[in-house]
């Protein structure tokens, strides 16, 4: 089948009920203009189908792949399907926005959406690494994240002109050397201490693994996620290639993003062959005191029930949120949906008094609006620490 | 356009007029696709739609207002050029009064985000639309929208108590207020109800509220026929008013099979609800079980919320769920509607099916059972216009049946563009033609350009 019939054949599956609009986040979010919601993105695909003379990006590009539609969606339609067709179809024939072009060709260039792999590795130094063939993969997930609020205030700097300022350094790659000191410090020192208390966790733990350093990688999320389809291919397999030139057997993911990709994304575009695991699956968990409201990451309730884990640690106590989206997919294009879907999310998290919890390092940049956010490896490595203090004593 | 140039300094960025983002509004959950609009307009204040509806009226523009777009006949749809006007950012409960029993909603606020509002408070607002996720206040006073709570609490028409209009030249009027009684002349909240967006547009609403049954049990029951299950509700009416009293045939029943497991020889199944404080529930349930025993192949019934609020959310989701069931890819479903008494369900049903047969369609019937209502989810290729034509024979055989058994040809959908030929055959079997017209002269005193809705109703 080709994309454009896969694409009807998700969009067809629906009789337009509406239900899928009522808990998309991006449809208030973006005024309850229809275009940037669940129902609306269905129409278009259905439009678009039999003339493909208008520009969908908008709605499309504007989904925040959550898939809070398909829960609620009685026919089964999954609006979040469509939108990611939809963007596979216009990447290939060039229509993909600006920006986007801009992020995938530096990241197939650099293997870093901005060039900053050396950067993203500062956070290792000092720490002795081993088992090469055990590998624990950050994907510079974390530490781009200082980088991606930066650049969020660059664009609002630049306004109606983002547009030029992508399609000169897409003429000009070199040029994105701009970007290597433009980094949130603060952000950047709380993801690195992240980063380091998921070391700190595996060895507690025992775990013994390596790390690529500067030679890590980016997994190639964008690419996939704006719907390069090709160039994720041979983005895959060149990590792919790396990771087996490195020996890797087992690779340990910290962020959700990148466990989905190289779990279930990449065996669809190249061998794969390694054991992906998250690192919370190989640190034992226990009750952990203290309340706290959780944020799930949606990322993983595709694939499994991360509010199992959930249960197995916290005594949660939030009115949960069907989307679950902190708004970062639409942070690179469109900023302003992104802000608006944090904000409410934050504002429902908040009211329940609690501390905050996030386990996915976008979530936390977007929701990170005040000190009561934490990433979920602090949680972790304070609450060992009590355990194993207590029972020394 | 004249009309865009003098709203957009009011409206500002909700002005759209961008081909792109003026296509989802072509739809609503019907099988009709409207006219293109030429801008769609989403006000955030009464101020607002007075200043739209004042200037569309002195330049003659046509609006239709759409809510959650959840019309099933096409009443959210434009029939002719004009602009649509989304209520959507007119989203909010303005005020709860637990003695007056009575919330104030702006028409945006969807059925369901009410309900969650309002179980905080242990009360909740009764009609109970299938559609309830995505249909809004405002749609569903317009459509006077019933649903599954029908049988104990009747339809949105019992539960509004007054309302806020912008009239078609932009005045504002308030019919009725937050009162339990009224005797003012003219009931005009009444007359708004189920005026489908055709007379004036609602801006706010007064609502009645009732405290929340403390406990609900809920019973599936299995039959062979459907005068079996006709019998069952009958007896079980005698004696108790179900909360909810559903049925479903064996095709509907095949949509959700994750959600409802049935036996051999079933036909036809019954979702009732048995409702009240903890002591009593338990009784209710065991008596409406025991009168169920008698007809029924099998009973069963739960309290347990997970299991409940799946087998409810399968019911409400039947019209979407239907279209897993089809054969061919471009096979879409037309929804069918109408009303009996409740004794004549059984006889009425079993014509239906007849007709279903002979008119070579496919269709699943369900409804409910507790106040007459049957519905109908029609496998239809729009594309081709025999199969159009063997749907549009089997709806207007549904209507006449639902009519000669002293019933209407739609019950809780409305009219739209859909019915209007059902609306004229039912008021000349009825020799009732007088009314028509009544109402097409109420529609001439209240928007005498013409501009609400056009199209829709009559012409």
């Amino acid at each position: 089948m080709t994309k454009l019939q896969d694409l009807i054949a998700e969009a067809g599956k629906c009789v337009n009920c509406g239900f899928c609009e009522s808990v998309c986040p991006t449809l208030p979010a973006a005024g309850f203009l229809s275009t940037k919601g669940a129902r609306g993105r269905v129409d278009i695909a259905k439009f678009f189908y039999k003339d493909d003379s208008i520009d969908p990006s908008a709605s499309f590009y504007s989904c925040v792949d959550c898939y809070a539609c398909l829960t609620v969606c009685p026919a089964g339609v999954n609006a979040g399907k469509v939108s990611e067709i939809g963007r596979m179809i216009l990447a290939k024939q060039g229509k993909a926005p600006e920006i986007a072009k801009m992020i995938v060709e530096l990241t197939m260039r650099y293997k870093n959406p901005l060039g900053v792999r050396e950067k993203c590795a500062q956070w290792a130094r000092g720490i002795e690494f081993d088992a090469p063939e055990t590998l624990l993969y950050t994907g510079n997930m974390y530490q781009l994240m200082a980088y991606l609020r930066k650049f969020g205030k660059l664009r609002k700097f630049f306004g109606q002109y983002e547009v030029q300022l992508a399609s000169f350094i897409r003429k000009h790659p070199s040029s994105v050397s701009i970007f290597r000191d433009l980094y949130d410090k603060a952000m950047m020192d709380k993801m690195n201490g992240y980063l380091i208390n998921i070391v700190k966790l595996l060895k507690q733990n025992g775990i013994k693994f390596g790390y690529l350093g500067s030679e890590e990688p980016y997994p190639g999320t964008f690419i996939y996620d704006l719907g390069f389809e090709d160039e994720f291919r041979d983005y895959a397999r060149y990590v792919s290639e790396l990771f087996r030139s490195k020996g890797v057997k087992r690779i340990i993911t910290v962020d959700p993003h990148t466990y989905e990709l190289l779990k279930y994304i990449y065996p669809r575009y190249t061998e794969f062959n390694f054991e992906v695991v998250y690192y919370m699956d190989l640190i034992g968990t226990h009750k952990i005191s203290g309340k706290y409201a959780v944020h799930t990451p949606c990322h993983f309730s595709r694939y499994f029930d991360f509010s199992e884990y959930v249960g197995r640690m916290f005594d949660v106590n939030v009115e949960e949120n069907p989307t679950r989206c902190c708004g970062g997919p639409d942070e690179l294009l469109f900023p302003e949906i992104s802000e608006n879907i944090s904000e409410k999310r934050f504002n429902e998290l908040s009211k329940t008094g609690l501390p905050i919890v996030t386990a996915c390092p976008i979530c936390y940049a977007n929701l990170a609006k005040d000190d009561s956010v934490t990433d979920i490896s602090s949680i972790l490595l304070a609450d060992g620490e009590r355990v194993s203090s207590a029972s020394v004593h | 356009m004249e009309f865009i140039d003098e709203i957009r300094p009011i409206l500002g960025k909700y002005v759209i007029t961008k081909k792109e983002d003026l296509i989802p509004y072509m739809n609503d959950a019907s099988y009709f696709t409207g006219e293109m609009p030429q801008a769609v307009l989403l006000p955030g204040s009464t101020q607002d739609v007075q200043n739209i509806m004042r200037i569309a009226y002195k330049y003659d523009v046509p609006v239709v207002v759409k809510g959650g777009g959840s019309s099933l006949t096409g009443s959210s749809i434009l029939k002719t050029e004009g602009v649509v006007m989304s209520m959507l950012r007119m989203n909010h409960i303005l005020d709860l009064n637990l003695n007056d029993k009575c919330v104030t909603a702006e028409p945006g606020v969807r059925l369901d985000d009410l309900e969650r509002f309002l179980e905080k408070y242990d009360h909740f607002y009764p009609p109970d639309p299938a559609s309830s996720r995505a249909a809004t206040v405002g749609g569903s006073i317009s459509t006077n929208a019933g649903g599954l709570r029908g049988v104990a609490y009747g339809v949105t028409k019992d539960w509004v108590l007054g309302l806020e209009v912008v009239l078609a030249d932009g005045t504002l009027v308030k019919f009725g207020n937050k009162t339990l009684k009224r005797s003012l002349g003219y009931d005009m909240t009444a007359l708004m109800i189920g005026s489908e967006g055709t007379l004036g547009v609602i801006t706010k609403a007064y609502l009645k509220i009732w405290p929340k049954p403390e406990r609900i049990a809920r019973i599936l029951a299995f039959f062979r026929t459907i005068d079996d299950a006709g019998r069952a509700i009958a007896e079980i009416k005698e004696h108790i008013i179900p909360e909810m009293a559903e049925f479903m045939d064996k095709i509907s029943l095949d949509s959700v099979p994750d959600a409802i497991k049935y036996p051999q020889g079933t036909n036809y199944a019954l979702l009732l609800d048995a409702s009240g404080s903890k002591e009593t529930v338990q009784r209710r349930k065991e008596d409406i079980e025991t009168i169920l025993k008698k007809y029924a192949i099998e009973t069963r019934s739960t309290m347990d919320e997970t299991e409940m609020n799946r087998i409810y959310q399968a019911r409400k989701g039947l019209y979407a769920s239907i279209l897993k069931l089809r054969e061919k890819e471009g096979e879409y479903i037309v929804i069918g509607d109408i009303v009996v008494p409740v004794s004549e369900l059984p006889s009425a049903l079993k014509e239906i099916e007849i007709a279903r047969d002979q008119d070579g369609i496919r269709a699943a019937l369900f409804g409910h059972i507790g106040d007459g209502n049957i519905h109908a989810n029609i496998f239809a290729d729009l594309s081709d216009s025999q199969s159009m034509e063997r749907v549009n024979k089997f709806m207007m055989d549904m209507a006449m049946i639902s009519v000669r058994h002293g019933g209407s040809v739609s019950a809780e959908h409305g009219i739209g563009i859909e019915k209007k030929k059902l609306l004229v055959e039912e008021m000349r079997f009825n020799d009732n033609m007088r009314t028509l017209e009544l109402m097409k002269s109420v529609k001439k005193i209240f928007d005498p350009k013409n501009i609400l809705n056009r199209g829709n109703i009559f012409d």
